[in-house]
């Protein structure tokens, strides 16, 4: 008998609920075997939340349980106690129904009065509802001391003092109607890994306290409101739950519309409660695979922006200098004149698209289709170019495909964490608190970065080395594996090319040179790369610190280069997974906003798939733009757009939602250009410095008031559904669009997102199984077959281009640090915070200002010191290009020579000092390397 | 507990725990720098704030971070008095507790529930030296010299042939020889499963209270794949009544470190900590000094091994010593009581398996080992002979001041309750009940002392509880109405507060009792037996588990003195079957 047979003839282990036998589940509790055989209400609990660890101190989940039919009974609580063969487990024994209720009158003896009544009339929390299950009645103890009244009152923004702490924009505490389950407290720890909440004091008088006994403002809150989804009572809220409880006890209608967060690439599911077509909250649901019911305060707080006052609300057309409230009638005639014009006498290559990874994946193809069979140009881009598009460059050239090769959910099985040029806490809040979560629990970490990021404070390798020379440091990880004998000779040998060049090219690398050029300590470097080599899984994430440099692209490639070098690589729990900065950027590349590659990353100067293009859009000799018009050769990046509008060879550009008067660097730059263009129409929500420059503006609509698709960026693709209609005067961006291509002569149906799926999954090969329906709640993650089935690991058996690629580049100093380094000695490096994105249009408009409402400039102590700066004074700083003036903050995260700031805040300009160099191989801007000087304002 | 702080707090390791970096910083710190302090700590831990806020706010001795003017801030003062439940029965304190007011002002006088003197009472706490007795009497004196040595007295005896836990250790080189004999043939993963198959045979059980057997406890320990394992011992004898751990520590320190040695061959753990309660200060000493003998019979290579003693001094919270509890203590978290899976074995301090026993555990460790050669008298045989064969060996048992001669003594398992009493000289004065096994323990009333064995099985059997084996005679004086209210006072007041039925059920029930002596309200029957059920069948641990036991002991036996506080005739109607 074979092993197989032997297992499946071994009786399946089982026990029995209520008398009726069921098999047992490895590693199950007595309450997840009752809730996966029943409904999930069998047993009351109050302290359990299936997303933290069972605590057991709520005791109402108790059971009775035999170990035979008839034996003595024991009562156990089912929350932490394993389900065992042959167990008899009884939930509704007349004692564990007497138990239950006394437990609970227990608790309502130290409640307000008034929740008992709620529960026995209309339950409207957790609680309450368990409350009213269990069928207490009354509270039989003569009225006694109530724990609250230990707790101290808070100062709110009025200076008012109160039992209920109303200190923060967002978050709410009234402890009045705390139960002490300690969800909180736990979520607190176990999802967010934030440890702001815990309890002071013990026995009766313990109670839950932030920080050290502070309010929430005051304590390092990150306000991302898993205390609040998680309390069963309300004692822990923020506004806008409040808002909805409010409207819930009303027992209005109110709609619950799932949707993905269009903020960071993570791409988490957001549960929006509507009433009459206005939003009242946001959650996040629990069962969603990407955030199981989290998500940071961008996603749940941050969505006031949507119903702002600022919002455009009808067409501005450019009337004797000054944009002009018109009809959209009049501002799509306007548009298709003048862009008619140029395209008859310029030709269509002055004409170029910048499209929106905030955008969905319709709305994105949408717009490089128009470029392409309507203008017939291949200058449409977006903005992964000033992020990602070295990522996606280079991981073709290595792998053959340009995207993360894996999940985030193989974080659960990885042994060792490679983060490079990353801050997820910050800019990736969930999956960096899932990066957090793991390394607190042992998990080892290198990081390298130059700034001591919250991860780094974790890392057991923090290579703290100089903005730019990530390629040096990665070369000598190289070499101390390689040295070390720690190559994965077997996948080298079977799975890749070049292996002998690159091996040769590494080992004659001059290490202590190095090691100094990168200010980096070469025995550190040397154990980091050993423990890594040495891992047996081990996952590598990297963000816009490695992507945004001259050396951007080559950096990913030496990346790769370890990957492959140590086998991590087509398994779960390993893989090169970039952390995609947008919502929507690896979608927007996917749909073909690249000007060298079309939708589903053909080449778009290679004539076999110019032909499978022209087939699948249909061309022929009568189309707008026909078989002998089709463009054919590579079209402009989003830089050199800004050149040739400079130059005068750009006469139009069509920009959907992207600001780069404030996000592109080296703005005097981007500002003449865009003045030298003859038409300029810009997609926005709000009137943004580009806006303001434009000739046509057309007011589209955010996230939450259209219909599609997001990709995130583990290849994710989720549906958004509209949770409003779009705000009046509006149109959704895709029907923009349409109406935009209806107006140039091109017949494009009416835009929904199913219709518009069902065009995209027949052009882009990996999308080819995907339906509106078949998208379901979690979505799917591609390639997808045609006959539906998604991939989680990319480059299993083979590798998407055959073998893997080694490649070897020496590490090159930067031009900017060539050039100005000499005049101006300090290195600018720059990034996200948790609070903002990127030019702040949307969480500026939201109360995450009153949070964070400043860029500041990070300085070490010792540079402070020499410059005679002191904490929180203004100082000046400027480079070749300009000069602004900020605060200064004195930190330990950057060390002597090297300062940081964000970019939230455009009216600072902070681009008005970063410079143009770019990625030699993608254009892609060094925001991250700027060589600057600072003095005492 | 937190899973992440378990292993933040490894990080660190046992040489730089959060907790003691509570403990020395706290003390006598001006309230100003604590916050500064703390959140450096929370860095240099990497753990929030709160943590480490919540943390020390548990404690009876650490500052919880509110205003020194609250009086019922209890860290940092003067002097202590104690007021477990021998100090209350002996009627003492309220004399202590003024001559130290006297002295030192009332807001500078905290309270301690037991230092540990109950065969004297009167105790109290100056500047970390303990007192008792007669000591209150030279009270100036004490304070003008804190060295001043306390006139402490309580009688050692054993009724055995061959004392076990009363031996004295004559030449410590020589005592640890056995380590290094035992050490010498147990190489492999089979010697170490021989030699704790002596020790399952020898039948000995926890002497914690809970009476697990020791060798099957480590064996499950020695089981667990881990490259780093610990032995803890639980020196956190907060039972009123108790101190015969106390006892141990001061007078035969090496057994305990022997023990200790002995499980961390048998189970591969290279690491002892114990962890010994603030409220015994010389036992802390005299153990540093029994750690720093070892180390230096090691450095001469007297013994060789690699082995690191650690004491971890605790803070004031009872419920430490639950072992779940005492260990997230040492980790630096809350000390509230663990969910069970994971048993300590598996995953204990740090995460990693450890074996944690109780003080006297260890201390019977080496006489078991000390003669394994001989086959038909081996000191296994000869331990597993003493009792009734289920409860083996010898017991320490704490006898406090309503005795003629209090003290400690160790007799075998199964000596009759009378012989002890007799043994003692009997009573110093008109006792109506024994509660016996510390504050979860018995209370037995005179008529069923001739029933009982000493034993775990004979005070099962009758309705009560060995437990420590700590003796507290219970004067007529004494209301019980009173000592019952007591009882739900002390629950109330070291209750971790993590489960309902002990956080807020010991608060109801201490209410009840207040009310019905005050007689703002008499007890409502069905209503008390409701609450002592759902706290002995509901909460997490012990302690919210075990007071119901003494309380229905005194509803059954003292039926007339009560009755009085209950409504109308429920009392008798009510009562349990």
């Amino acid at each position: 008998m074979s092993q197989g047979n032997k297992a499946l003839k071994q009786t399946v282990k089982q026990a029995f609920l209520n008398g009726v036998a069921y098999p047992i589940d490895k590693d199950e509790t007595i309450l997840s075997f009752s809730r996966r055989l029943n409904d999930a209400s069998i047993i009351p609990t109050l302290c359990d939340d299936t997303r933290l660890e069972p605590y057991g101190s709520c005791r109402v989940c108790n059971v009775d349980v035999a170990l035979t039919a008839d034996g003595p009974k024991k009562v156990m609580a089912s929350c932490h106690t394993p389900i065992s063969e042959g167990m008899h487990i009884y939930t509704h024994s007349p004692r564990i129904e007497k138990l239950r209720r006394n437990i609970i009158e227990l608790v309502l003896s130290d409640l307000p009065e008034q929740t008992l009544v709620n529960s026995q009339n209309h339950p409207r929390t957790e609680f309450e509802q368990v409350v009213a299950d269990t069928g207490v009645g009354q509270v039989r103890f003569n009225q006694g001391r109530k724990s609250v009244a230990s707790v101290p009152f808070t100062t709110n923004k009025k200076g008012e003092s109160k039992l209920c702490d109303e200190s923060h924009p967002y978050m709410r505490m009234d402890l009045s109607l705390c139960i002490d389950c300690n969800r909180c407290v736990r979520a607190c720890d176990e999802i967010q890994g934030e440890q702001v909440l815990s309890v002071a004091g013990r026995g009766f008088d313990a109670r839950i306290i932030k920080g050290q006994d502070v309010s929430f403002n005051d304590s390092d809150c990150v306000s991302c409101g898993a205390c609040a989804q998680t309390c069963p009572t309300g004692a822990i809220s923020d506004v806008f739950r409040q808002q909805l409880a409010k409207a819930e006890s009303k027992s209005d209608h109110i709609d619950k519309v799932r949707t993905i967060c269009s903020y960071c690439g993570v791409g988490c599911n957001l549960e929006v409660s509507v009433q009459n077509n206005k939003i009242l909250s946001i959650e996040a649901p629990k069962g969603a695979a990407v955030n199981s019911g989290h998500t940071c305060l961008k996603g749940r707080y941050a969505w006031r922006f949507y119903d702002h006052d600022d919002r455009l609300d009808s067409p501005l057309v450019k009337i004797d200098g000054k944009l002009t409230k018109a009809s959209w009638e009049h501002a799509f005639d306007y548009i298709a004149k003048r862009l008619t014009d140029i395209k008859t006498n310029h030709g269509s290559d002055a004409i170029a698209g910048i499209s929106s990874a905030r955008c969905t994946n319709e709305e994105n193809y949408l717009l490089q289709k128009m470029m392409r069979v309507v203008i017939g140009t291949n200058n449409i881009d977006c903005c992964a170019r000033v992020c990602h598009s070295p990522t996606a460059y280079g991981m073709q050239h290595s792998f053959g495909t340009g995207a993360a090769t894996n999940s985030i959910d193989d974080l659960k099985q990885t042994e060792f964490i490679l983060l490079i040029g990353a801050n997820p806490t910050a800019a990736h809040p969930v999956t960096g608190a899932k990066i957090k979560q793991k390394v607190m629990k042992g998990t080892p970490l290198i990081v390298l970065d130059p700034v001591k990021t919250e991860l780094a404070r974790f890392a057991n390798w923090h290579i703290q080395l100089r903005p730019g020379t990530n390629v040096a440091v990665l070369n000598m990880m190289a070499y101390f594996i390689i040295e070390s004998g720690l190559v994965s000779k077997d996948f080298v040998n079977t799975r890749t090319e070049e292996y002998q060049s690159y091996h040769q090219a590494i080992m004659a690398l001059d290490i202590n040179k190095l090691a100094t050029i990168a200010g980096v300590d070469k025995t550190l470097v040397k154990q980091a790369a050993i423990a890594y080599a040495k891992a047996d899984k081990a996952m590598s994430f990297h963000g816009l610190g490695v992507t945004e440099h001259s050396q951007g692209s080559r950096a990913i490639m030496c990346i790769a280069d370890l990957v492959m070098l140590t086998g991590n690589i087509g398994r779960k729990g390993v893989g090169m997974n970039p952390l995609r900065g947008q919502n929507n950027v690896q979608g927007a590349a996917d749909m073909g906003c690249q000007p060298h590659q079309g939708a589903g990353y053909f080449p778009v100067d290679d004539l076999e798939h110019i032909k499978y293009y022209q087939q699948h859009y249909q061309v022929n000799k009568d189309s707008i733009v026909n078989l002998s018009q089709w463009p054919d050769k590579v079209g402009y990046k989003i830089p050199e757009m800004f050149n040739a509008a400079l130059a005068g060879d750009l006469k139009a550009l069509w920009i959907l939602g992207e600001d780069v008067v404030q996000t592109d660097p080296n703005q005097q730059h981007v500002v003449a250009s865009l003045e030298n263009l003859d038409l300029l129409i810009v997609q926005e929500i709000f009137l943004s410095e580009t806006a303001k420059m434009a000739d046509v503006v057309l007011p589209g609509t955010s996230f939450l008031e259209k219909s599609g698709t997001f990709t995130n960026g583990e290849r994710r693709v989720q549906k958004v559904n509209a949770a409003v209609p779009p705000r009046k005067g509006c149109k959704t961006d895709g029907e923009i669009i349409v109406e935009m291509m209806n107006n140039l002569g091109y017949k494009q149906a009416s835009y929904d997102a199913n219709s518009m799926l069902e065009e995209i999954s027949q052009v882009v090969p990996f999308f080819a199984g995907i339906t509106w329906q078949n998208l379901g709640l979690d979505g799917l993650q591609w390639p997808v077959t045609k006959e539906g089935v998604e991939t989680k690991t990319l480059h299993v058996d083979s590798f998407k281009r055959g073998l893997g690629k080694f490649h070897f580049f020496e590490f090159e100093e930067s031009q900017e640090m060539l050039k100005h380094s000499e005049q101006f000695p300090f290195i600018l490096t720059t990034s996200r915070n948790l609070e903002h994105y990127n030019a702040g249009t949307m969480t500026r408009r939201t109360s995450n200002e009153a949070i964070v409402s400043e860029d500041v400039l990070l300085v070490s102590k010792g540079d402070a010191a020499d410059k005679g700066i002191t904490d929180r004074s203004k100082v000046k700083l400027f480079s070749a290009r300009g000069e602004i003036t900020l605060t200064a903050q004195i930190s330990d995260k950057v060390k002597q020579g090297i300062l940081f700031t964000t970019f939230h805040f455009p009216e600072l300009m902070i681009n008005r000092v970063t410079g143009d160099v770019t990625d030699k191989h993608t254009k892609c801007p060094e925001y991250k390397v700027v060589a600057v000087d600072i003095k005492k304002a | 507990m937190s899973k992440n702080l378990s292993q933040l707090a490894r990080r660190q390791g046992i040489d730089n725990t959060l907790f003691q970096q509570l403990v020395v910083t706290d003390a006598g710190d001006k309230h100003s720098n604590l916050k500064q302090k703390r959140k450096t700590l929370a860095k240099e831990f990497l753990m929030g704030e709160a943590v480490i806020h919540g943390a020390a706010s548990f404690y009876d001795f650490l500052d919880d971070g509110t205003s020194h003017n609250n009086k019922q801030h209890n860290a940092n003062k003067k002097a202590y008095v104690c007021n477990g439940s021998s100090c209350l029965c002996a009627d003492t304190q309220a004399v202590v507790k003024d001559k130290l007011v006297n002295q030192f002002d009332s807001d500078n006088v905290g309270h301690v529930t037991c230092l540990g003197r109950c065969a004297e009472n009167s105790a109290f706490q100056i500047a970390e030296h303990n007192f008792s007795g007669s000591d209150i009497d030279n009270l100036s004196n004490i304070v003008e010299e804190i060295s001043t040595i306390s006139n402490e007295h309580y009688q050692i005896r054993c009724t055995l042939n061959e004392p076990i836990l009363t031996a004295e250790i004559l030449d410590v080189t020589e005592y640890y020889q056995l380590f290094d004999q035992l050490s010498k043939q147990c190489i492999t993963r089979d010697e170490q499963e021989k030699l704790l198959d002596k020790l399952v045979g020898s039948g000995l059980r926890g002497r914690g209270g809970a009476g697990f057997p020791t060798g099957i406890k480590w064996l499950s320990c020695l089981n667990e794949k881990h490259d780093e394992k610990y032995i803890v011992c639980n020196a956190d004898e907060g039972d009123a009544g108790a101190f015969s751990d106390r006892y141990l520590l001061e007078q035969r320190p090496h057994a305990v470190l022997f023990g200790m040695l002995m499980a961390g061959l048998l189970t591969d753990a290279k690491t002892g900590v114990l962890y010994i309660r603030a409220e015994y200060p010389e036992a802390i000493k005299q153990t540093e000094q029994a750690i720093n003998e070892f180390k230096q019979l090691v450095l001469n290579k007297k013994v060789t091994v690699d082995f690191n003693f650690k004491i971890i001094k605790g803070a004031g919270a009872y419920i430490c010593g639950e072992e779940t509890a005492l260990l997230r203590s040492i980790e630096g978290q809350r000390p509230v009581v663990s969910v069970r899976p994971p048993f300590p074995t598996q995953s204990g301090l740090f995460g990693c398996p450890t074996v944690v026993n109780n003080v006297e555990t260890f201390g019977s460790i080496h006489f078991i080992f000390s003669n394994l050669a001989q086959k038909e008298n081996s000191t296994v045989e000869k331990y597993k002979n003493l009792g009734n064969g289920k409860s083996t060996g010898s017991k320490l048992l704490s006898l406090d001041g309503a005795f003629n001669a209090p003290g400690i003594i160790e007799v075998a398992m199964g000596t009759p309750l009378t012989q002890v009493i007799e043994l003692a000289g009997g009573f110093a004065k008109n006792i109506k009940a024994l509660h016996i096994g510390g504050p979860l323990g018995g209370v037995v009333p005179l008529s069923e002392i001739d029933k009982l064995t000493i034993d775990f099985e004979s005070f099962a059997e009758n309705g009560f509880l060995l437990g420590h084996a700590s003796i507290i005679g219970i004067p007529q004086s004494m209301k019980m109405i009173e000592y019952i209210a007591h009882l739900f006072e002390f629950t109330a007041l070291e209750s971790c507060g993590k489960c309902y039925p002990c956080q807020i059920g010991s608060v109801r029930g201490q209410e009840m009792f207040e009310q019905a002596i005050s007689g703002e309200q008499t007890i409502n029957r069905e209503l008390l037996n409701d609450l002592l059920d759902t706290m002995q069948l509901g909460s997490l641990c012990a302690l919210g588990g075990g007071v119901p036991l003494p309380i229905q002991n005194i509803l059954q036996y003292f039926k007339d003195e009560l009755t009085p506080y209950f409504t109308n005739t429920e009392f008798v109607k009510g009562a349990h079957s």
